[in-house]
């Protein structure tokens, strides 16, 4: 249903007839197609719904007019950043897609180490403009292309360097929000215009209501403003790289290593990491390139390190003898940055990280200490640059079998994880078949250890049908194995009982029939009572899980 | 009220519903200047049931309830009841240690466990809990870290409210969860430590970080009976440093600069009078002390643990000296009258019997809030302006300056010592605390925490966000049951 | 090919906004780390090479017509192929810039065009040239008292190729006649097409005109066969494009030099050598096609695979035109060797180099979104503290001359031939 003329023209007058558009062609590019890009409920070829028109405001006030139209006519609206995920969409017929990206500044307090950033402000540019001061922030696993606001007020934001940083929600400073209802709340300080710095508070921190484990991936109003926290940054201001696109590289000096660290098994791989938990030693810590798949990994490294390969060449270099060597040495491994703020400091991390490979049987890889492998490893943590890694092999992917959380207990399903993924790889050609085991992810996911981030990834190819609906089939098994060591929703599944398969929103009815099963179902509740506090018209999608609370009662 | 009686004997037992006028009386005020308001009823509870009983019971009777973990003396006014016929909630009787998991570096505790009795049974596993400023022996560690009190290491506080993760607790509206990673399994902790959860991460559950709704509460959204705490391993080497200055600015490049270079696990400034405060145990030594102390101090301490601990130390210390160098301040040993041995070791662990902050006067205001470190010298400046205005000897005003959450920002607190029952005094302390209280809002002061009038102070700034706290306050407690005419605009 | 022949990249597109930013790696600004003009300018999804693969998807499936805004999206790109660089550093099997320029073609066969457009090629088929309003027979006027060869009547071992801008541009006929005056002087044997000398026509091709680049480029092969041309200079960057990348898929074998090629082998071999003092500090832009577009066709013919069950690949191995084998040294030993100059360089450079605006006719079809365009890389230039802007394509340059930073402010801009002419 197009929208009446007076809806549209208001929304015209808010930005400007340049910044709004009703044409049918410029919404079609505001769909997704979940095969496409990343949905976190399995792959389909179902695009989310069409938007009745796209609106691009330049500031929270505009941001706050346009969500105050809606709420007049009841219009759907969800506002989105870079638009990677399929969360970022609408999902219903009569909807206003909310593009931010003509909001993108970036203020840094230097000494106090925050940034003030807007919607559209990429990490790569929050950590360019960081590191012209000496600090950095946490790119989340997701990688430098998406926007820094997003992850950390909607979504999950961690990564590599989680472990020496925190995950999104523990750098989340003050926050400036359009409630769903057209008000205006700014948390922590910011509240009484002290500054940016504190999150938290007055008294119980609002900002608990925006997001928790995770965010509410836009059903909670629209961010228009965040402080995120900074952290040292001991390397070059100006991010020097070197090398040849693709495979560019860089060289800090002996300030910086990247290692990957192999073990002879789970357990001293686990004991390990439990030392880096234990200690202030890694800047980031990611098992990286395991992505790309047990069997494949040395191959893929050797490829992406170097200009002149490609795919092409993967079948010879998994056959190359000392890569295969290198590839089977790193059978249990990661990646960890070690950066030395004094060439003490460097000294005794160095020696510290020895300690712990002494102390657990493992290895270094050789491999990844050539100079060229190493460089390229050291930027990629550093910046994640690459998000394209996801894509490199066959231009889609799903996460499954997130054994995200307590290391020692992931490692008992490991085996049994990869066993599984092996098995559909070979009896099934709808996935790559990159040896079972391509379990990726953070170190830890929180400040200071505790949780692991991992994913299996599973590559398939968006274009081919067979291939998709295969891949459809695999994230619907994952959850079994899942269940039996309680591990929760699988990655693939996170947003499943928010979106449908045919990207629609769900209703209250169909989420009360979800979440009424729930162990703890008092969350859902709470999460409808705000939800109706603040969006009483439930105008931003079903990404926010409630649950009546009458239907508990029946 | 007999009846009301009856029904929180049947509730928690006869032996644990005390309506003694004398302990009654010392429940209804503080140290503070709030208001004094005398109780109902003193409950003491001994599990979560009780508690959810209790506020079902208080909702149906319409009964306020004022949580209470630690022992007297309370400063804040918290504690104190704001409306009349209220019912304490004592949960100092639940002193358990739930757990404590080396592996995970984790331990769960119920409200009653005090910082001396979980740091011994965390030293026996080789562990500690990064803690706030020389806490009350008998202070609740748990109503420390849902107050959020600031911790001396803030290196390690990558969460605002480190070390707090998950918690159980019951809202105001009878509900009883887990929060945190905890709320999406069992709500049973043996069922979940079966599972391999050890209660780690605190987000959550769902797109809500519950927990949040608890801290800096003053108790008047729910009731928390257990939470998990991260813990540090217990340092095996340690090297300490008193930093002198002349003027707080002198310190500041410095402080900045060794947070930046993450050294050191603790690490804070303060004056003269607060260090000597600190490390007096008699007045004729505090008195000693504010004459040969240094006008600023910023004690710093390295240490080490499992990981080649010598060599930690050492390599801190070579960044630390370099910092030093570089801002132009010296790291000392000992300062006179002090080691910094004997100020890491005093600030980190609980206070004696006596609570150290009334040694000097018998009685003590503060007022505090968070700022940045290159914000405070003119809260210094205006706090000794207001002082000599008043007629405060200015030499008295203590100063802590502590970095928190990696050093995005500090918690700046001004002691204000005197004698209560030198009502002259006593008056010109609160008119201090309440002028002081307003200049420092007036200035950018940020009350996270609003006790008492910094309530009203704090929230009148932002219209639109108390109504959002006023719209989630009903939502978790929707009889307003929960320590009323608390965080209100009066 | 023909659009629906792109399906399967329309498909696959991970919409990782790597066609969006420069490099991920190379950002070192919030300032300076976009790099597609078109959705720079418009804002909306539709005008990057994401929202023109999905845009495609809806067009064949009938979801979206080509109606005027979607016309003018379609058209409202430069071609710079940065797109094409940003996927490349993720993706091994999309072509991002054949299919924005397919698209093109998509809407002129449906008779789609903008009103901008339509002078320019009215021009090409009558006059051969790309400049609305030049006449074919002034096209030489530019090489007039040169003494220059014609090659069809002498033997020359290069053939100068001026392209439509230095040929009548009046601004820009010196700085022509300074390049071949350079050459002769440095003893090079230098001739031009004389009469036969025409329109490249690289820009329709950007433009997506194909019928007519076809007729200009084969009629220009044709010319380069029958003089016996094996050697082409060019001081144009879409010229140079269209020789080096367009014309052997027609199959010419001419070998083709930029004029920044051709002089940085003459300083190195002492045949050109500067005499005087240019105190100056410059930065030097990067034109689209002489540097990421300026690598030289590699011929392929082959087709996909699938191994490892998913992953695909090109069999036999296929060229992968990532930018990096572009001209980008050369002009800038150029300005190294001249004494007194200083090169800094900008934040956006080689193959990620930002557009002036001028590509695919934008200046004439889209003439504020082009000004736009420059003004961004005047910005940059200005931020880097040069005196001067220097390029090596009259596009460029002409561009940049009428372009105002951010604050309203113009700048000095130069081709490096002028530059070079200082110090001789």
């Amino acid at each position: 249903m197009a929208f009446p003329r007076e809806l549209y023209k208001a929304l015209e007058d808010i930005v400007g007839k340049e910044n709004i558009s009703e044409n049918i062609g410029v919404c079609e590019t505001y769909r997704c197609v979940p095969s496409q890009s990343s949905a976190h409920y399995g792959p389909t070829k179902n695009w989310t719904p069409r938007p009745q028109a796209v609106i691009l405001p330049g500031s929270a006030e505009e941001v706050q007019n346009i969500v105050k139209i809606c709420n007049k006519y009841g219009v759907e609206f969800k506002a989105s950043t870079t638009f990677w995920s399929t969360m970022g969409y609408i999902g219903g017929d009569f909807a206003l897609q909310i593009d931010l990206r003509r909001m993108k500044s970036i203020k840094i307090d230097a000494k106090n180490m925050h940034a003030v950033v807007e919607p559209y402000a990429i990490a790569a540019t929050v950590q360019a403009e960081a590191m012209k001061v000496g600090l950095n922030l946490n790119i989340p696993g997701v990688g430098c292309s998406s926007s820094t606001l997003a992850n950390f007020s909607t979504w999950v934001a961690f990564g590599p360097n989680s472990i020496s940083m925190g995950y999104g929600n523990e750098n989340v400073l003050g926050m400036e929000w359009v409630l769903p209802d057209g008000e205006i709340v700014r948390t922590g300080s910011l509240a009484s215009d002290d500054g940016w710095f504190c999150g938290e508070g007055p008294g119980p921190s609002l900002r608990g209501i925006f997001r928790g484990a995770f965010g509410a991936a836009g059903s909670a109003g629209v961010c228009t403003k965040i402080a995120v926290r900074l952290h040292p940054w001991p390397g070059p201001a100006d991010f020097p790289t070197y090398g040849l696109a693709p495979a560019y590289k860089a060289d800090w000096g002996p300030n910086f290593k990247c290692y990957t660290l192999c073990f002879p098994d789970w357990k001293s791989w686990a004991r390990s990491i439990q030392y880096f938990y234990e200690s202030d030693i890694a800047y980031s810590g990611h098992r990286q390139f395991n992505m790309f798949g047990r069997n494949l990994k040395g191959a893929m490294i050797e490829i992406i390190s170097n200009h002149e390969r490609q795919l092409t060449d993967l079948e010879e270099l998994v056959n190359d003898p000392y890569i295969k060597e290198q590839t089977e040495k790193m059978r249990h491994d990661y990646q960890v940055v070690i950066a030395g703020f004094t060439p003490k400091d460097m000294e005794y991390k160095e020696k510290a990280v020895d300690y712990i490979l002494e102390q657990t049987g493992g290895w270094k890889s050789e491999m990844m200490l050539e100079k060229d492998k190493h460089d390229y490893a050291l930027l990629y943590l550093t910046r994640l640059g690459h998000k394209n890694l996801n894509y490199v092999m066959c231009g889609a992917y799903e996460g499954v079998l997130g054994l995200t959380g307590n290391v020692w207990k992931a490692i008992e399903v490991a085996d049994e994880a990869t066993a599984l993924k092996r098995k559909w790889e070979t009896e099934h050609t709808s996935i790559a078949a990159t040896g079972g085991d391509s379990a990726m992810g953070c170190l830890s996911g929180l400040g200071g250890g505790g949780t692991t981030g991992w994913e299996f990834f599973t590559n398939f190819d968006s274009y081919d049908k067979n291939s998709v609906e295969g891949t459809y089939a695999f994230v619907e098994t994952t959850q079994a194995l899942m269940n039996k060591y309680a591990f929760g929703p699988d990655f693939c599944r996170w947003n499943s009982d928010v979106r449908k398969m045919n990207g629609y929103n769900y209703t209250q009815e169909e989420q009360n029939e979800m979440f009424k099963k729930a162990a703890q179902p008092w969350v859902f509740i709470y999460q409808y009572k705000i939800r109706e506090a603040i969006n009483p018209k439930n105008l931003c999608g079903s990404y926010v899980r409630t649950l009546d609370p009458k239907a508990l009662e029946e | 009220m007999e009846s009301m009686k009856q029904n929180l004997v049947d509730i928690v037992g006869a032996a644990n519903v005390i309506d003694n006028p004398e302990v009654l009386a010392s429940y209804a005020k503080d140290e503070s200047f709030a208001t004094p308001m005398k109780p109902w009823f003193v409950v003491k509870v001994e599990n979560a049931e009780q508690v959810q009983n209790l506020v079902n019971w208080a909702r149906k009777s319409q009964t306020p309830l004022v949580p209470v973990s630690s022992g007297a003396p309370h400063f804040k006014g918290d504690t104190v009841p704001s409306v009349p016929q209220a019912v304490i909630v004592d949960l100092s009787g639940m002193k358990k240690i739930l757990s404590i998991s080396r592996q995970q570096r984790m331990c769960v505790i119920e409200p009653g466990v005090t910082y001396g009795e979980l740091q011994e049974a965390l030293a026996k596993e080789g562990m500690t809990l990064s803690t706030s400023l020389r806490p009350r022996a008998n202070k609740s560690v748990l109503t420390s870290v849902l107050e959020v009190e600031p911790r001396l290491n803030c290196l390690h506080q990558f969460n605002y409210v480190e070390p707090l993760r998950c918690t159980e607790v019951t809202f105001g509206d009878g509900i009883q969860m887990f929060t945190g990673e905890a709320g999406g399994g069992p709500q049973d902790l043996k069922k979940q430590w079966e599972l391999g959860k050890w209660q780690v991460h605190p987000g959550g559950p769902g797109t809500t970080d519950i927990v949040k709704m608890v801290t800096q509460a003053q108790g008047s959204m729910g009731i928390v009976t257990w939470a998990s705490l991260k813990c540090e391993l217990l340092p095996t080497v340690r090297k300490s440093y008193l930093v002198p200055a002349k003027k707080s600015t002198d310190l500041e490049d410095f402080v900045y600069k060794t947070i930046w270079g993450r050294v050191g696990d603790r690490l804070f400034v303060m004056n003269k009078a607060y260090l000597a405060y600190l490390m007096g145990d008699t007045v004729e030594q505090i008195a000693e002390l504010k004459t040969i102390l240094p006008n600023w101090v910023a004690p710093v301490s390295l240490s080490g643990d499992i990981l080649l601990p010598e060599l930690k130390v050492e390599s801190q210390e070579y960044g630390l000296k370099e910092y030093a160098k570089q801002t132009g301040v010296h790291l000392l040993p000992e300062v006179p009258g002090v080691t910094a041995d004997e100020v890491i070791e005093k600030a980190s662990t609980p206070s004696g019997e006596n609570y150290w902050k009334l040694t000097y006067k018998g009685g003590c205001q503060d007022i505090f809030f968070v700022t940045t470190l290159d914000k405070t010298p003119k809260f210094i400046e205006a706090m000794y302006e207001l002082a000599i205005e008043v007629g405060y000897p200015t030499e008295d005003i203590g100063i802590y300056i502590q970095p928190q959450h990696m050093g995005t920002s500090v918690h700046l607190e001004f002691s204000l010592p005197y004698n209560p029952d030198n009502a002259r005094e006593a008056k010109l302390v609160k008119e201090l605390y309440t002028a002081a209280s307003m200049r420092m809002s007036k200035l950018g002061a940020f009350f996270s925490r609003p006790y008492d009038i910094w309530s009203t102070i704090q929230l009148n700034k932002d219209a639109q966000y108390y109504m959002l706290l006023r719209k989630v306050k009903e939502i978790f407690d929707p009889d307003n049951i929960m320590n009323p005419g608390k965080l209100t605009i009066k | 090919m023909a659009l629906q022949d792109y399906r399967a990249m329309m498909e696959r597109c991970s919409n990782c906004a790597g066609c969006k930013f420069i490099p991920f790696d190379k950002v070192k600004s919030l300032r300076f780390a976009e790099n597609c003009p078109s959705i720079g300018y418009y804002n909306f999804m539709t005008y990057s090479a994401r929202g023109r693969f999905q845009l495609s998807q809806s067009l064949l499936d009938g979801r979206a017509e080509l109606d005027d805004t979607i016309t003018n999206a379609i058209h409202a790109c430069t071609s710079c192929g940065y797109c094409d660089i940003g996927c490349k550093i993720t993706r091994y099997n999309l072509e991002p810039l054949e299919h924005n320029i397919e698209q093109k073609a998509y809407a002129v066969e449906n008779g789609k065009v903008l009103e901008g457009q339509k002078p320019v090629i009215e021009n090409l088929k009558k006059e051969h040239s790309m400049i609305p309003g030049t006449k074919k027979a002034n096209r030489t006027d530019w090489a007039k008292d040169l003494g220059l060869k014609d090659v069809f009547k002498d033997k020359a071992d290069v053939c100068f190729f001026a392209g439509c801008k230095y040929s009548y541009d009046p601004k820009l006929q010196k700085v022509a006649q300074n390049a071949v005056k350079l050459l002769q002087s440095a003893g090079v044997d230098v001739g031009y097409l004389g009469a036969a000398d025409n329109c490249c026509a690289g820009r329709a091709h950007q433009m997506g005109f194909f019928a007519d680049f076809k007729d200009r480029a084969n009629a220009n092969i044709k010319a380069f066969e029958t003089a016996g041309v094996t050697t082409i200079v060019t001081p144009c960057s879409d010229c140079y494009h269209a020789f080096k990348r367009q014309y052997p898929k027609l199959g010419s074998n001419v070998k083709v030099l930029h004029i920044v090629e051709y002089i940085d082998q003459l300083i190195q071999e002492g045949k050109i050598k500067f005499t005087k003092t240019v105190p100056m500090t410059v930065t030097y832009h990067d034109p689209c096609h002489l540097g990421r577009l300026g690598e030289p066709y590699v011929p392929w013919d082959g087709k996909e695979k699938k191994i490892f069950n998913q992953i695909q690949i090109w069999e036999p191995r296929r060229p992968r035109y990532n930018g990096i084998y572009g001209i980008y040294d050369a002009p800038r030993n150029i300005l190294n060797a001249i004494p007194g100059v200083t090169l800094v360089e900008m934040e956006r450079i080689r193959e990620y180099s930002w557009c002036c605006g001028a590509g695919a006719a934008c200046n004439e079809s889209n003439p504020e979104f082009s000004a736009w365009t420059a003004g961004e890389r005047v910005t940059e230039a200005k931020a880097t503290g040069a005196d001067a802007l220097v390029t090596a394509c009259p596009w460029c340059k002409d561009n940049f001359v009428n372009a105002v930073d951010e604050n309203g402010n113009k700048m000095e801009v130069l081709d490096i031939i002028e530059l070079v002419q200082q110090a001789i």
